[in-house]
Parts: structure tokens; C-alpha cells; sequence
């Protein structure tokens, strides 16, 4: 996060981490097509080779609260092959939260475990706990065969503590969620830490149904966060700290 | 200028306080785009970066001001416009006009770029087409103005109706943001691909580190291993030496005549003491070519007397296992530069190592030859034998049996201290599995080299090549 108390400017930076072909830069597409277009720059893609992606993309998405207090939310994603393993960790560097894009199928679940294994290893590296860190993780591309069940995923998902999120991001479908979920986590986590709502005066639930509005969504945050299954979406919360 | 880390750069230029717009575009080629602008459009513009640094100027020449800039009060006026044009803030809207004493108005734009004010673009001066004439402030400001002269260059002035112009400053920004991006997506690459080497790098480094740690513990390791087989050897000698020596006294019947069984009983101590002191001689060389303390007294010697010496020693032992053994020499061998013990001790091992792996009526052939092997930089196979250096001369030696052969996966191991092929034939067939790796140390002591073939229809063959004194081109 970088604050600047001189133009009142917040930057967060939320990085979509995942598997190789897990549908990172597709989830960043679908919220670029969703956004207003006075909220959204132009979606960066750099370095790809054949539509892999080398180094990250970057969306850039600004808010500003009536407080007067502009968000300034930069999204990344990783390249996921195996292979970026430094690419990953630089951009990992300053996340403020993390999505985890995986891949439904069932043939994926090692690549999924494996990834995450990764995340948990390169947040180490950076001084950083995977407990510390804001984090939804987003089981990808429902649409498709042989996945893994609803019933199974609620289920381990209601014992975890992260929100999970289901998707089809090709058709935008669970992206919006995902992305709304994660920015109140890790609001919150940055509020808790740094007091911002005070400072600033600023009304977080005004500010965040500013945003899913600009995300054109109708419906409120409280029903955005709801579509989330199992998990604790106000773990990070002040209250919730012990 | 101050450069900082790639990664802090990539996180400066993506998260942080963003770029600066001279980063993002060529000042030449932005300078290029500005004349292009206004050569189109026919106003004239100006590129400030966000601290109202000029980075271009097209500037078009407009006669009337031409002329307005040779009169006094009028000059001052102009100036006075123009340098608040400069400094005019375009306000959160992100634009703004001026109109000059002239008639002339100018634009100011503000240049964005993710979210935050970069630059201004100053456009002007143009003539709104609703100015019909020389404004009256301007006549009664200059009292020495020619009103002719001024009208009729007013004509020829550049008019522009405020529409218009929002139309082409939109385009201008437009254009620019297209080139501040391009320019924004080529400064990270650069950055990415800088930190991620570096970051690569890094990773490589530290462990690197950790192998270097490793490798050195186990050289260390290694050499506690010598310096305890060299102590232990010469710690065994010293009493079995007794042993042999106060054994063939007993032989000699210097403590008196002992007969039948008692001569017997001595002679196995003696010789199976012999056997001992071999064994402990071997891993004392062993222990001494590991720990490069071993010295070797090289110098020229015939190749020929030594084959045939080798076969003369090792003959009754052939013959009482039943084998034949033949020597097979070339004419005219060339003298080696050798330590000729050392190089007897390494045939010696092999002849004996043939004749104990080889059943009652097979042969063992030695056998020694001119032969050309690689100098040090390889023998030039891939190209280049001009410049890596010529083939060496070497003698070639070859120890041949008809034995039990060594299959091909083993045959590199074989030279390996304390290995065998089959440890079940170590009980059948003796020995420690020393020798090979003390005749393979002894030759590379020579610069030479040794492997194993086949040999068909069965058996082994050890070959043995020793390079000349000095290269020489293979003729």
C-alpha cells in the first residue's frame, strides 16, 4: 500500500495469483469489461508468448470516496507456469491481497495444491505470512467437465478460513464477487492496520458499493459477499482480531 | 539521475508515484508529433511537462503578432499573456482558455496519465472566427498601432472556432496517451526483464552458496578420509614388518632348525603376512596419490624391456593356473617419459588382474604399440583440431584376457576405490579392489588415460596410453 497525505491518494496493490491456464488474465479481462470507463485504464499485457503470460498484467482501477480520498487499485496477475518462479515472487512484492485463481478440474488439483504451495513460499521470502495476508481463492471455469463438486468444494470450504468463490470468468460469471470479496478483506485489513477509515473519514460501505456499482453491479455488497462459500470474510476485521 | 533497483522500479513505476512523462515519450519525436499537430491544424502548441518544464515547442508564426512584437506596449502585453499562458492551471475539469490582448486565445490542456496530472498542452494562439476585429483594448493600449496594417494581418490569422479546437485537443490527448502508455509498457518491460534477471541471478547465487558449502565439507571430509588410511597403513606396517622379519628367521633356522609342520606353520605367517603388506602398501599409495603426495621419478625409459620383465614376473603364475601368456610388441617403439616403477607396478596389476579372472586355459596377451591420443583441449572431433592443438604421441599398452569379461555398465566403476564387479567373487577371487583405482591414479599421475573394452569373443582388454614427453603432430 502507498499513502500520499498531500494528494490524499491510497494505492493498493491486489495481485491474482494462480496455476498456469487457471484464468488469471481472463478474471482481469472480465472486470476491464465490466468497469466504467472513467474507473478503469487501459488493461497492460506484458510480454506474452503464445497468450501465456510472460511478466504480469495490470489493471489499473481508480475510486474516489466522497470523503475525497482516491483508491487507486492496481490488479496483477503472475505468470503461472512453473517455470516464472522469479517472475512470481517480484511481482508478489507490496501485495496488499491476493486472489487465488484455481482451476476446477479435477485433473487440476495438483497443479492447484502446487501453486499455492508456491504462494505460501514466496510470501516467506518477502517476509510474509500466508495467515498475515488478505486471500480468496476462486475455483475457475465451472462450465467445464469432469470438476470438482459444489458439495465438495462448500465442504472444504466451510472448514477453511478463506472466502471461496465459484466462476466462470470467460463469461464474467463469479468474477465480480471474487474481486469485491477480496477488496473488503483486504480494506479491512489495511483499515485495522493503519486506521484509515478515521483519518480519512472515510465510510467504507458507501465506498464499497461505490465500486460494485462501477463494476456495474446491482446488487449491494452485503448480497456480493454472500455469494461466497464458507470462509470468514470479516476475519481481518478489527473487531474480529483478538 | 538516480537509478534504483529494478524491482523498486517496477514497483515505483506500477504501484508508486507512476512516470514521469519524459520517461514516457521521446522528447525528439514528441517534438516531431507537436509540428505535425500544428502544421495540420494550423495552431501552433506547446508540451510542459507537470513541473512546466518546455519539452516541445511548434510554435506557429502569426504575422499580427509578428508585428504586435515591435511595439512597445503591445510587446509587453504579449509577453505579459503568454507567460501566464504558461502557468495557467487547468483546473479539475483538466482545461482552461486565455484570451490575449491580441484577440488571440490559447488552450491549456492537462496531460493525465494513470489517474495523475503528467504535463499541459498549450495550444495558440488562434482567432476565434466571431472576432471581427482588432479588439479595443489593444487600440487604446498601443498608441503608435498602424490599425490598417493590424486589420488586414488579422485576415490572415488562423481561425478556429472553440469546437474545433476542443475536437483537436481531445485528439492530441488522445494521441499522446497512446504513446505515454506504449511508453509505460516498454519501460516496465525493460525494468521486468532487469529484475527478473537479477532476481534470477540472485537465486542461482545463494545456492550456489549452499553447493559451495556442501562441496567443501566434503572435500574436507575427503581428506580426513586419506589422512586416517595413510595413518592407519603406516601404524600396520611397522609391527607386520616385525612379523615377516622375525617369520623368516625362523625360516632361515636362526633360532634353530624347526622341521615338518613347524616349517610349514611359519611359511603360511610369512607369506600370508606378505599378502598383508601389500594390501597396506596399496592404500598407502592410495592414501598418497589422493592427497597428491605422491612423487613421481619419470624419466626416459624403453618400452619393450619393461613388457617383457612384466611378462617374465608374472609368468609362473600363469602357468600354474594353467594360462598362457604372450607379449606382442611393435617394432621400434618410442622411449616414454616415465616413472619406469611406477609404470611397471601399473602393468603388473593388470596382468595380474587378467590371469586371476581368467579360467585354466584361457590367455593373456600384453601387448604395446605407437598409438595418438587427445592433447589437453580435446582431440579436435568437433572442428578446430588447428587451434585446439594437435594429437599427442603416446605409447598404447594393452592387457588382453579371455576371462570373465566386465559388462559395459561397470566398466567406468571398476577404477573406483574399494569396488568390485561382483562382491560375491571378492571370496572366490581375492583381492581388495584397490589395484585398478591405484593403476587408474598412477596413469593420470602420467597424463595418461586408461579404460576397458571388450574383448571378443570374451573377455576384457585394460588399455593403458601414455602420451610422449613433448606434442608432436601425428604424422
Amino acid at each position: 500500500m502507498q499513502l500520499d497525505f498531500v494528494n490524499r491518494e491510497l494505492t493498493i496493490k491486489l495481485v491474482y495469483y494462480g496455476p498456469a491456464l487457471s484464468g488469471k488474465t481472463t478474471n482481469l479481462q472480465a472486470l476491464h469489461r465490466v468497469a466504467a470507463p472513467g474507473s478503469s485504464g487501459r488493461l497492460m499485457t506484458l510480454e506474452t508468448k503464445d497468450d501465456r503470460t510472460l511478466f504480469f498484467d495490470l489493471l489499473p482501477l481508480s475510486f474516489r470516496a466522497q470523503s475525497g480520498l482516491a483508491v487507486r487499485l492496481k490488479v496483477f496477475t503472475v505468470p503461472g507456469q512453473v517455470i516464472h518462479a522469479s517472475t512470481r515472487r517480484l511481482v508478489l512484492q507490496g501485495a496488499d491481497g491476493v486472489a487465488f485463481i484455481a482451476d476446477s478440474r479435477v485433473s487440476e488439483t495438483q497443479a492447484n495444491t502446487d501453486s499455492f504451495m508456491d504462494l505460501k513460499d514466496n510470501l516467506r521470502e518477502h517476509g510474509l505470512s500466508l495467515r498475515q495476508m488478505p486471500l480468496v481463492i476462486q475455483f475457475n471455469k465451472r462450465d467445464l467437465p469432469n470438476i470438482r463438486s459444489d458439495e465438495e468444494i462448500a465442504k472444504l470450504g466451510a472448514q477453511g478460513r478463506e472466502p471461496v468463490y465459484l466462476a466462470i470468468a470467460m463469461r464474467g460469471a463469479g468474477v465480480v464477487e471474487s474481486f469485491i470479496g477480496l477488496l473488503h478483506l483486504t480494506w479491512s485489513a489495511l483499515d485495522a492496520e493503519h486506521d484509515l477509515g478515521r483519518k480519512f473519514g472515510f465510510d467504507s460501505t458507501e465506498f464499497m458499493n461505490g465500486v460494485a456499482q462501477k463494476l456495474g453491479e446491482k446488487r449491494t455488497t452485503p448480497e456480493l459477499l454472500a455469494a461466497c462459500v464458507g470462509g470468514a470474510l470479516d476475519v481481518l476485521r478489527p473487531e474480529a482480531a483478538p | 539521475m538516480t537509478i534504483s533497483a529494478p524491482r523498486d522500479r517496477v514497483e515505483e513505476l506500477t504501484v508508486g508515484g507512476g512516470a514521469r512523462l519524459e520517461e514516457l515519450v521521446d522528447r525528439e519525436s514528441l517534438a516531431q508529433l507537436a509540428a505535425s499537430f500544428a502544421d495540420l491544424s494550423g495552431v501552433g502548441v506547446r508540451v510542459f511537462d507537470a513541473e512546466g518544464k518546455l519539452l516541445a515547442d511548434a510554435a506557429l508564426a502569426v504575422e499580427l503578432m509578428s508585428y504586435l512584437m515591435t511595439l512597445r506596449q503591445a510587446k509587453s502585453a504579449v509577453e505579459s499573456t503568454v507567460s501566464s499562458v504558461k502557468n495557467l492551471d487547468p483546473g479539475p475539469v483538466g482545461q482552461a482558455s486565455m484570451d490575449g490582448v491580441s484577440g488571440g486565445r490559447y488552450r491549456v490542456v492537462a496531460l493525465e496519465h494513470d489517474g495523475r496530472r503528467v504535463g499541459r498542452l498549450v495550444f495558440g494562439p488562434y482567432f476565434p472566427p466571431s472576432l471581427r476585429d482588432i479588439p479595443s483594448t489593444l487600440i487604446e493600449l498601443e498608441p503608435n498601432l498602424d490599425l490598417d496594417r493590424a486589420r488586414g494581418l488579422l485576415t490572415l490569422a488562423p481561425r478556429v472556432t472553440d469546437d474545433a479546437m476542443d475536437r483537436m485537443a481531445k485528439h492530441a490527448r488522445a494521441t499522446l496517451d497512446v504513446v505515454m502508455f506504449s511508453g509505460l509498457r516498454a519501460l516496465l518491460t525493460g525494468s521486468m526483464h532487469l529484475a527478473a534477471v537479477r532476481e534470477s541471478y540472485r537465486e542461482l547465487q545463494s545456492k550456489q552458496e549452499k553447493l559451495q558449502v556442501a562441496y567443501d565439507r566434503l572435500k574436507e571430509l575427503d581428506r580426513l578420509k586419506s589422512n586416517f588410511l595413510a595413518t592407519v597403513s603406516h601404524e600396520l606396517r611397522t609391527p607386520l614388518t616385525s612379523i615377516i622379519g622375525y617369520s623368516e628367521m625362523l625360516l632361515e633356522g636362526i633360532a634353530g632348525e624347526i622341521v615338518g609342520e613347524q616349517r610349514e606353520f611359519v611359511t603360511t605367517i610369512r607369506e600370508k603376512g606378505e599378502q598383508l603388506l601389500g594390501l597396506i602398501k596399496g592404500l598407502l599409495d592410495l592414501s598418497k596419490l589422493e592427497s597428491g603426495t605422491m612423487s613421481l621419478r619419470k624419466a626416459t625409459m624403453e618400452v619393450a624391456p619393461l613388457v617383457r620383465d612384466v611378462a617374465q614376473t608374472m609368468a609362473p603364475h600363469a602357468k600354474k593356473k594353467g594360462i598362457s601368456l604372450h607379449v606382442a610388441l611393435e617394432p621400434a617403439l618410442p622411449a616414454l617419459w616415465a616413472d619406469a616403477e611406477r609404470l611397471r607396478q601399473v602393468l603388473l596389476n593388470l596382468v595380474e588382474n587378467a590371469i586371476k579372472f581368467t579360467p585354466a586355459s584361457g590367455s593373456v596377451t600384453i601387448s604395446a604399440r605407437a598409438a595418438a591420443m587427445a592433447a589437453a583441449g580435446g582431440g579436435g572431433e568437433d572442428g578446430g583440431l588447428v587451434l585446439l592443438g594437435a594429437q599427442r604421441a603416446a605409447v598404447q599398452f594393452r592387457v588382453a584376457d579371455t576371462g570373465i569379461g566386465i559388462p559395459e555398465s561397470e566398466r567406468q566403476r571398476v577404477f573406483d576405490a574399494f569396488y568390485q564387479v561382483d562382491s560375491s567373487s571378492t571370496r572366490e577371487q581375492g583381492g581388495t579392489g584397490l589395484g585398478l583405482s591405484i593403476v587408474k591414479r598412477l596413469v593420470e599421475g602420467h597424463e595418461g588415460t586408461v579404460h576397458v573394452e571388450a574383448n571378443a569373443p570374451q573377455g576384457t582388454v585394460f588399455v593403458v596410453t601414455i602420451p610422449l614427453k613433448r606434442a608432436t603432430l601425428r604424422p
